[in-house]
């Protein structure tokens, strides 16, 4: 097994970043377990191993205590990269439904389209098995509530692939926040911009929607479920709460070559205590790249650069502003009936970096299959980040409707956790 | 070239205008924190800022002094500041 970090040190890091105790799920790195020993080894499938599905088989495979012991895929090329990245180890299949009658598999991963999470779940959950399935949970809100109730039904793990939720930077955030630091919360500001078209080449004209099929109606809901619901899913941690309404518009204005879902859009979510969550998204300029800015009347936090600005720093020597105030009054030039309203630019204060990364601790993506892997050795249910899974993929659905229908959206209680 | 001897009475008399500035900065940061109104310790806090400072005035005065020689030199006569013989 090619684990490079040992398990004491890892432990340690996790313990030492204080990861269990912004969310109650991260506790289970207890690791009481002894992981050499087969009945601790957890047997997994993959099914869509394309692109995410290659990452999580990588990190997977770093793993001690998961073992890949099934792949599926239903594209030959992905399906044979899978068999070869598994080094022939893995049984592969091309039907789901044929790997779910493994009886060795304790778990499966998902990360097939979005439009395929809902059914493959709820039959892999039926079949008694644990699931991690990416985000977007699913399209609809009646398949996500589908997919609960099949993991409450047959008392399975069902965990949605956010992985932010197992970064310490994120942790640091969360727990800068609980402690007040940035004052009261007064809005979240959060965009992500890329520029290119969003396509996958296509080796033939049939696989365009097969490929590509994030552009499509029929199997996704674009940037809402493919970048918003990471930022969604930030956005309600921060909050402590799921917005109760949401309205917002999108449109197609830029890559008008036959695509079905926005490539641009712009959102305001409203949460119970009268806070907002300003949200877009574009594929056509990249400069501001993504962030997601927190802003209390104290501070603001970068939370994807990790970044911390504080509203009033504290004032320079007294020195130092004489000093400055001689230099501007020979060196600055006094506008006679000059305009009487000055721009309020941004503020110029540095930020302070919140957060250093830890070596030898691994990936957030990585991170996660850890805590999947002992909840399923505790047969623990990991509500928590279930919860936070469903609560991201139903603002999502109900952002995408708001933009579809024009109007203000109600985000009804029971859609809620 | 000339080596620069700094003779006695010269260095004491460098030593009293750096003194002078010092003083002059030290009184800077006395103002400054009386009327930016912040915190007294910044009377030593903001030395190595006010030795800084002292220095720079110190470099501006030798400027200052350089000039007024060369003008001596070229056998220019102030009013305002009559030349010593
Ligand atoms: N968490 C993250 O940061 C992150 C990043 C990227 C993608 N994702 C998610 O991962 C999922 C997959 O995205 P992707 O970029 O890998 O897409 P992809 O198109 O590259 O891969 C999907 C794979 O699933 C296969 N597939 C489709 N239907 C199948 C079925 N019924 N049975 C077996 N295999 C099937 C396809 O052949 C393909 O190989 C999406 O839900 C996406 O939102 C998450």
């Amino acid at each position: 097994m090619s684990n490079p970090i040992s398990r004491r040190k890892f432990i340690g890091n996790i313990s030492a970043l204080g990861l269990a105790s912004t969310l109650p799920f991260m506790s289970t790195f207890s690791f009481a377990s002894d992981l050499s020993s087969p009945s601790n080894i957890v047997n997994v499938g993959i099914i869509g191993v394309g692109s995410r599905g290659k990452v999580l088989l990588l990190n997977i495979q770093k793993i001690q205590g998961i073992k890949i012991i099934a792949v599926c895929d239903n594209y030959d090329t992905n399906y044979k990269r899978a068999i070869s990245l598994t080094r022939n180890t893995a049984k592969a299949y091309t039907d789901h439904r044929k790997l779910l009658e493994n009886k060795d598999l304790d778990a499966v991963i998902i990360a097939t389209p979005l439009h395929e999470h809902a059914h493959i779940t709820i039959d892999a959950l039926n079949s008694g098995l644990h699931v991690f399935c990416e985000k977007s949970m699913a399209k609809t809100a009646e398949d996500c509530n589908a997919m609960v109730s099949a993991a409450l039904r047959n008392n399975k793990i069902l965990q949605i692939g956010h992985q932010r939720l197992f970064d310490p930077m994120y942790h640091k955030a969360i727990e800068m926040i609980q402690n007040k630091q940035l004052g009261s919360l007064t809005q979240i500001r959060a965009f992500w911009h890329r520029n290119r078209d969003w396509r996958k080449p296509v080796p033939s004209p049939e696989l365009e929607r097969k490929i590509n099929w994030r552009l499509y109606e029929e199997y996704s809901l674009g940037l809402m479920t493919e970048l918003a619901s990471h930022h969604l899913q930030v956005a309600n941690w921060v909050y402590g709460a799921a917005p109760i309404s949401v309205a917002g518009f999108g449109s197609i204005n830029y890559w008008k070559d036959g695509r079905e879902l926005f490539d641009n859009v712009n959102l305001v979510y409203k949460y119970p205590n009268g806070n907002h969550l300003v949200y877009d998204s574009l594929i056509s300029n990249k400069h501001y790249g993504m962030e997601v800015q927190v802003m209390g009347d104290k501070g603001t936090l970068e939370m994807e650069k990790g970044n911390y600005f504080l509203e009033h720093p504290p004032a320079a020597p007294g020195i130092l502003q004489l000093v400055n105030d001689i230099e501007k009054g020979i060196f600055e030039t006094v506008p006679i009936g000059g305009a009487s309203w000055v721009p309020e630019t941004a503020n110029k204060v540095k930020p302070t970096k919140y957060h250093q990364t830890q070596k030898g601790l691994p990936e957030p993506t990585e991170l996660q299959f850890h805590s999947f892997a002992n909840h399923i050795r505790e047969n623990k249910i990991d509500e928590e980040n279930l919860k936070h899974g469903y609560n991201s993929s139903i603002c999502a659905i109900m952002g995408h409707k708001a933009m579809l229908e024009n109007k203000v959206i109600e985000i009804p209680d029971n859609l809620r956790m | 070239m000339k080596d620069i001897v700094l003779k006695g009475k010269n260095l004491k008399r460098e030593l009293i205008i750096y003194l002078f500035c010092f003083v002059i900065t030290t009184g800077m940061n006395i103002y400054s924190i009386v009327s930016y109104d912040t915190k007294w310790p910044e009377l030593w806090l903001s030395l190595p800022i006010v030795f800084l400072l002292s220095i720079v005035i110190y470099a501006l005065s030798g400027l200052f002094r350089f000039i007024y020689f060369l003008l001596k030199k070229a056998g220019v006569h102030l009013n305002i500041l009559p030349l010593k013989k």
